[in-house]
């Protein structure tokens, strides 16, 4: 049937997959920057040119993310809710409630084992609750923001973190370093802070079992046991949970793809 | 003072009907009414607020109402607004305050600064009053504070204040225990308003034109609510976006025969497209509720977008404040001031009875489930206006306990096995987060976003959806 192409377009990193007969075949990661029409080509040229896929190979792709308007290439364009949902489902088919941290919004949704989505809330419009914050405060302490999921869980002494806003976060961590709190002890206070802003997303539109996380910020592991505290119970997270909308758009594809070939 | 900038204007909407089509031209006579009567000195103006069953006595007394709601939501459909906000910021006023009173009072603080009407005011500037009537209730403290501000501007300007309670509702207990009490409270306060009404004007009430104004709005509450209904009709002959506009004669237009007037036309015209078969929507997909909530009045738009997805909304509960007469259970009485009075207690426990019947449910939840059923409703959108707590307190609230309460739709899914299997799921919600007029805190990109994926589950449902 060729090769599908799901293209996420976030407002950090665009993210895509290439799905062949036999499922996913590859998929590319990079910083959106500023020409997203541009970034758009360069996932899908990364992903043709390392897997051997021409242009006629490509028989359908769907868009999606923030961004998704700028993938002028694109067949189709779908909400990142069901691309999450698709995605999620695909991996983890117990899932029914499935939470995303992206960089500009947590989104919280409830789906079913095919996939549909049932119900959604989105975070409020500012950037607190969402990833955003975690890669002010890497900036600020000078560390990778992969590596501050793994240094929070070292942390003694948890402080306690005043504020979920992204802005204000920033001149706090300042001080809070300034008067001798250690890099791990302020990483594992934002984690708090920042799972129980998602948590009342969360209550808002209430959790059926399994739950997932996903988007960037489920690849910060203190994050998510952080959520996990606050919520008693375990939090499912798939191998690469960046890439559950590019999966979701491309599985999309193929479903669709599927549909005109039968009809 | 902060940088004062006009914004980009925005497309117009587009209506179903006729009669909402109308509505701009009938605001923009009544503001330029206001200022002629100013000018010419005749009559006497007030700054009031809308839904405080006070429009009969007012125009009995022949008193002209500016309602300064209206003013400022005039402001916001205009993208006019930014530049009053940013005045009353600059008085000291934090942006998180209802932004219909921040607007006023900025506008209010330059044309008392200038003497004359600030530049390019919209539809030649709000007029100024010779009173303002305020009105606490409930949880809007702006409806007492607002005055207050614009008082300072205004020195000579006096105002009076009416206090309208209503019996909160209670489980276990019945509100017509209490409400004798409750209106005798109010009927004192209307009274007092007459009172002063009738000091400032040097006239007396005349009560048996009182009564007819009253009578007039009694007809014009049940023509409303019969033409309302017409909106259960397969497929939707008018939606919520141009109840925005048809909430002005309910609103601003009470006790008027225009106001009459417009339904006997709004009701014939939805009777005739309904004969015709035709829809605010060409294709007819998703039937929604516009659950509560006062609307971003500069993206108006976003309902045209709804459409364009096959959505329509056939009911409200936004600006819907009326309710049919006939079934409110209110003891009959001549006397046009407590008529007043017990209308006003009959519309706020209009829900009570029924909520009562059902486990779990409340006034406003009982009016979604009710509405859900009547005008089959596959979906429900709210909207978020941060800076009004009074309408928005509690929507979420509702959200929940409709899903705890009301019966979940079947659909089927994919088993483990690969086999159909029925599961259930709640009505789905969506919830949309802006301002009344504040532009700043809206995005259409993020908006329009969220209205495709509430598309899309809503899709999912309908394609999925079991007998
Ligand atoms: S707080 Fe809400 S109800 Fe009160 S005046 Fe402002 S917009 Fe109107």
């Amino acid at each position: 049937m060729g090769y599908v192409l799901g293209i996420d377009i976030g407002s950090a990193y665009s993210k895509g997959i290439a799905l062949g007969d036999q499922g996913t075949v590859d998929s590319s990661v990079c910083p959106s920057g500023g020409d997203l029409k541009l970034t758009a080509e360069r996932v899908k040229e990364e992903l043709s040119f390392r897997n051997g896929i021409s242009a006629h190979d490509i028989m359908r792709t769907v868009a999606t993310g923030y961004g998704a308007r700028s993938v002028i290439f694109a067949d189709e364009v779908r909400s990142d809710v069901a691309c999450h949902a698709k995605g999620v489902s695909s991996l983890l088919p117990t899932v029914k409630t499935v939470i995303d941290v992206g960089d500009l919004y947590t989104k919280v949704l409830r789906i079913d084992r095919n996939g549909g989505v049932h119900n959604f809330l989105l975070s409020g419009k500012c950037a607190g609750g969402s990833g955003r914050i975690l890669q002010v405060i890497a900036r600020v302490l000078r560390v990778k923001v992969e590596e501050i999921g793994e240094m929070s869980l070292k942390s003694k002494k948890r402080v306690d973190f005043n504020t979920g806003c992204a802005v204000f976060s920033e001149s706090e961590a300042i001080s809070r370093i300034s008067e001798g709190v250690t890099k791990e002890d302020l990483l594992a206070g934002l984690h708090r802070a920042l799972a129980a802003q998602i948590n009342s997303l969360v209550e808002r539109i209430g959790v059926e079992p399994d739950v997932a996380m996903v988007g960037g910020g489920a690849r910060d592991l203190g994050l998510v046991k952080a959520l996990e505290e606050i919520r008693g119970h375990a939090i499912l997270v798939p191998a690469e949970p960046h890439l559950t909308a590019a999966l979701g758009a491309a599985i999309i594809g193929r479903e669709q793809l599927k549909k005109k070939i039968e009809s | 003072m902060a940088e004062e900038v006009k914004e980009v204007k925005p497309k117009k909407r587009m209506t179903a009907t006729r009669a909402a089509a109308s509505i701009g031209p009938m605001v923009k006579e009544f503001i330029t009414s206001t200022l002629q009567a100013r000018a010419e000195g005749r009559q006497k103006l007030a700054y009031t607020f809308i839904v405080c069953h006070h429009e009969e006595i007012l125009r009995a007394m022949d008193v002209i109402p500016i309602w300064t709601e209206n003013f400022a939501g005039i402001c916001g459909a205009k993208r006019d607004a930014e530049r009053f906000l940013q005045r009353a910021e600059s008085l000291g006023l934090s942006r998180s305050l209802c932004t219909y009173a921040l607007c006023g009072i900025g506008f209010d603080q330059w044309r008392e600064e200038l003497g004359q009407m600030p530049p390019d005011a919209p539809w030649g500037g709000q007029a100024r009053p010779d009173f303002m009537i305020s009105s606490g209730q409930i949880i809007c403290d702006p409806r007492s504070k607002w005055y207050q501000a614009s008082q300072q501007f205004m020195p000579d300007v006096p105002i009076y204040n009416i206090d309208l309670p209503y019996p909160l509702f209670q489980r276990d207990q019945d509100h017509r225990d209490v409400w004798d009490y409750y209106h005798k409270y109010i009927v004192k306060q209307l009274r007092g308003l007459v009172a002063f009404l009738e000091e400032q004007t040097g006239k007396k009430m005349d009560y048996d034109r009182l009564r007819e104004l009253v009578d007039l709005s009694d007809r014009t509450w049940n023509l409303i609510d019969e033409t309302y209904k017409l909106r259960r009709a397969v497929p939707c002959p008018m939606g919520t976006g141009d109840a925005m506009n048809t909430m002005v004669p309910i609103n601003f237009m009470m006790a008027t025969e225009k106001a009459y007037d417009f339904f006997v036309d709004l009701k014939k015209e939805l009777e005739e497209k309904i004969a015709r078969g035709e829809g605010e929507v060409e294709n007819e997909r998703y039937r929604l509720m516009w659950g509560g909530g006062l609307p971003a009045w500069y993206a108006l738009n976003d309902f045209n977008y709804f459409n364009s997805k096959g959505a329509s909304f056939p009911v409200e509960t936004t600006y819907r404040m009326v309710a049919p007469l006939n079934e409110m259970d209110i003891p009959e009485t001549r006397d046009p001031i407590e008529h007043l009075a017990w209308r006003w207690l009959g519309y706020w426990t209009f829900w009570y009875d029924k909520a009562k019947k059902r486990p779990g449910s409340e006034p406003d939840v009982e009016r979604l489930i009710n509405w859900i059923e009547e005008y089959k409703i596959d979906g429900v959108v709210m909207h978020e206006a941060f800076s009004c707590r009074s309408w928005h307190v509690g929507l979420i609230w509702q959200l929940h306990q409709l899903a705890k309460i009301y019966k979940p739709i079947p659909i089927y899914v994919m088993g483990k096995d690969g086999k159909r299997e029925k599961v259930y799921r709640e009505l789905p919600s969506l919830i949309l987060e802006s301002d009344i007029i504040d532009i700043t805190s809206y995005s259409e990109v993020d908006t329009r976003n969220k209205i495709d994926a509430f598309i899309e589950t809503l899709e999912s449902i309908r394609a999925n959806r079991a007998a």
